[in-house]
C-alpha cells in the first residue's frame, strides 16, 4: 500500500441551507477542496460520496456522478456509499483504498446531506431506516432512545451523573460559538441543560444534536504524487472500517460499541501510535452520552472515567486529549452523510494550525464516525505532514 | 400469579444456537434448519428508557418504556415494559406478558427489589 495524504479540504457551514439543492451544497464543498489542493481536475481518478437519506428526503440518488459532472471531472468511477451516520467516513476509507492500492493517484471524497426542509416526521422515519427495523423498530425505539438505554446502563455501572454529562454539552456548545461553520453554539449552564425538555430518559433536549444541512469534501493524493502542491500535506496514518452488532440485542455491552473498540485498536496498530499520542479527536457525539462512551471505547481514558474526565475539563482545550473542538455533532450539527468528512476537515485544519478554535501544537489527530445502532464505524488517524 | 407467557425464538437444528425471530440462516453455523421454539419469558432487565418523543406511528403510545431484557433462556431481546408500572432498577427480574402488538411486552416480577415510583 502507498502512503496517502490529504491535500485539500472544503466545507459549507452546517445548519440550514433552505432552498439550496443537495447537489449544489456538495459541489460547493468539493470545488473548495479541489481549489485548496491545487490539483488539476484531470488528476482526480475516483469520486466517493457519502450520503444517507437523499433518496427519501430529496428524491435524488446517483449523487456522486451528478456532483462529478457539475465539477467537470473526467469520466472516472463515481460511487455513492451509505453507512447511515458513518457514510462520510466510509467514503473516505474507500477513496484511501483506491489511492493506497494504486488504482488511481488522487480521489475526491464528498459527504453531503440536506434534512431541514423535510417535515420532522418524514426526517425521523428516514433516519430510523438506520436501525434494524425487524428486531428493534417495532418496539418504538428511536435513536435518542438507544442512547437513553446506553446512558442508563453507563450510570448504573460507572455512576455517571447528569452534571458530568452536562459538562460535555457545555464544552461542545461553547466550542461551537468559536466555529463559524457550527450550527448551534451556545453558552449554557448546567441549570439550563437540566431544565430542557425530556426526550428519552435520561436524555434531554440539549443532549441531542440538531437536524442539519451541509457538505464537506477532502482530496486524497498518493504521497509520491503530492510534490509541489501548495498546502502542507496531512498524512493519513490509518483509516479503518469495522462492523458491530446490527441490532440492539446483539450488543454484548449496551454502554460500549464493539465496532469502535475494534476500529480504534486496528487504527492505533496501523498508525504505530498509542491512544495517548492523540492530540485532538473529532468523535461521534450524536448525543452527549455518546461522547463519554466513544472516548472510553477509543481508549482515550480508562473505562468508566469518561464522565469524570469531562467534568474535570480533561477533554477540553488544554486538557489531556482535546475532544470535539469543532463543537462536535452537538453544536456543529449532524448533516448525516457529511459528518464523517466534516470531522476530517476539522482535524486537517487543526493540524495545519489554522482552526478557529485551535489546539496548540496538535500533531496527531483522529476522527471517529459511528453509524446506525453501532453497525458501522470508521476511525482515521492523521498526522501533520512536518511532524 | 397469572399464566406464564413464553417468548418465541428460533433454535438451530444444526448447532443448537438460540436466536430471535426474523432470520433465514443460523449466524453460528449457516444452517437453514431453524426451528421455532417457545422459551420461558422470564429474565433480567439490562436497561430501559422512556420514549417521550415517538416516531409518528407510535405517537399515540408515548410516553412508553423500551426495554432490553436478558432472557433466562439466554438470548437478549428488545421489547417494551407494561405501561403505568413502577419504574424499575437495572437488573430487576421481569416476565413476558400477553401482547397483540408486534413487540415483546414485559412487566416487573411482583417480588422486584426497590422499585422507584413514577
Amino acid at each position: 500500500m502507498r502512503d496517502v495524504v490529504i491535500a485539500g479540504i472544503g466545507s459549507t457551514a452546517f445548519g440550514r441551507h433552505a432552498g439550496t439543492p443537495i447537489e449544489q451544497l456538495a459541489v460547493r464543498a468539493a470545488a473548495e477542496a479541489l481549489i485548496d489542493s491545487g490539483l488539476p481536475r484531470e488528476r482526480i481518478g475516483a469520486v466517493y460520496l457519502g450520503n444517507f437519506v437523499s433518496g427519501p428526503l430529496n428524491g435524488k440518488e446517483v449523487l456522486a456522478g451528478i456532483v462529478a459532472d457539475q465539477l467537470g471531472l473526467p469520466n472516472v468511477p463515481c460511487t455513492k456509499v451509505e453507512g447511515a451516520c458513518a457514510s462520510g467516513g466510509i467514503a473516505f476509507r474507500h477513496a484511501w483504498l483506491a489511492v493506497a492500492s494504486g488504482q488511481c493517484d488522487a480521489a475526491l471524497v464528498v459527504g453531503v446531506e440536506t434534512m431541514t426542509h423535510a417535515p420532522t416526521a418524514q426526517t425521523t422515519a428516514a433516519l430510523n431506516c438506520a436501525m434494524d427495523n425487524t428486531h428493534d423498530g417495532p418496539s418504538g425505539l428511536t435513536f435518542p432512545g438507544l442512547f437513553g438505554l446506553a446512558w442508563r446502563q453507563h450510570a448504573q455501572r460507572h455512576g455517571t451523573t447528569r452534571a458530568q454529562v452536562s459538562a460535555v454539552v457545555r464544552k461542545n456548545k461553547a466550542a461551537g460559538l468559536r466555529n463559524p461553520l457550527a450550527q448551534m453554539g451556545a453558552a449554557l449552564t448546567d441549570e439550563q441543560i437540566a431544565a430542557s425538555a425530556a426526550i428519552c430518559d435520561p436524555l434531554q433536549l440539549y443532549d441531542c444534536c440538531p437536524t442539519s444541512d451541509g457538505a464537506a469534501a477532502v482530496v486524497v493524493v498518493a504521497r509520491d504524487c503530492a510534490g509541489g502542491l501548495p498546502r502542507l500535506p496531512v498524512d493519513v496514518l490509518a483509516t479503518v472500517q469495522t462492523r458491530g452488532a446490527s441490532r440492539i440485542a446483539g450488543h454484548p455491552d449496551l454502554c460500549s460499541f464493539d465496532a469502535t473498540v475494534s476500529a480504534a485498536r486496528q487504527a492505533y496498530a496501523m498508525a504505530g501510535i498509542a491512544a495517548c499520542d492523540v492530540d485532538v479527536v473529532e468523535l461521534h457525539d450524536c448525543f452527549s452520552i455518546a461522547e463519554i462512551i466513544d472516548g472510553e471505547d477509543l481508549g482515550l481514558m480508562p473505562r468508566g472515567h469518561g464522565g469524570g474526565w469531562a467534568a474535570e475539563g480533561r477533554t477540553g482545550i488544554g486538557g489531556d486529549v482535546v475532544i470535539n473542538p469543532s463543537g462536535g455533532l452537538l453544536a456543529k450539527g449532524h448533516p448525516v452523510g457529511a459528518t464523517g468528512v466534516g470531522q476530517l476537515y476539522e482535524v486537517v485544519r487543526q493540524l495545519r494550525g489554522d482552526h478557529p478554535n485551535p489546539v496548540p501544537g496538535a500533531a496527531i489527530g483522529m476522527t471517529h464516525n459511528l453509524g446506525g445502532t453501532g453497525v458501522a464505524c470508521t476511525v482515521s488517524v492523521l498526522r501533520r505532514g512536518d511532524a | 400469579m397469572s399464566e406464564p407467557v413464553t417468548v418465541a425464538l428460533l433454535r438451530c437444528a444444526g448447532c443448537g444456537r438460540l436466536d430471535g425471530a426474523g432470520r433465514t440462516v443460523c449466524a453460528g453455523c449457516l444452517s437453514f434448519a431453524l426451528e421455532p421454539v417457545e422459551v420461558s419469558g422470564t429474565g433480567r432487565l439490562a436497561t430501559w428508557t422512556t420514549i417521550r418523543r415517538a416516531p409518528s406511528q407510535f405517537r399515540d403510545d408515548a410516553p412508553y418504556e423500551v426495554a432490553v431484557v436478558d432472557l433466562d433462556a439466554g438470548p437478549r431481546v428488545t421489547g417494551r415494559l407494561v405501561p403505568g408500572g413502577a419504574l424499575p432498577e437495572v437488573g430487576s427480574a421481569v416476565r413476558a406478558r400477553p401482547c397483540d402488538a408486534p413487540y415483546l411486552l414485559f412487566e416487573l416480577l411482583p417480588a422486584a427489589p426497590s422499585a422507584a415510583t413514577r
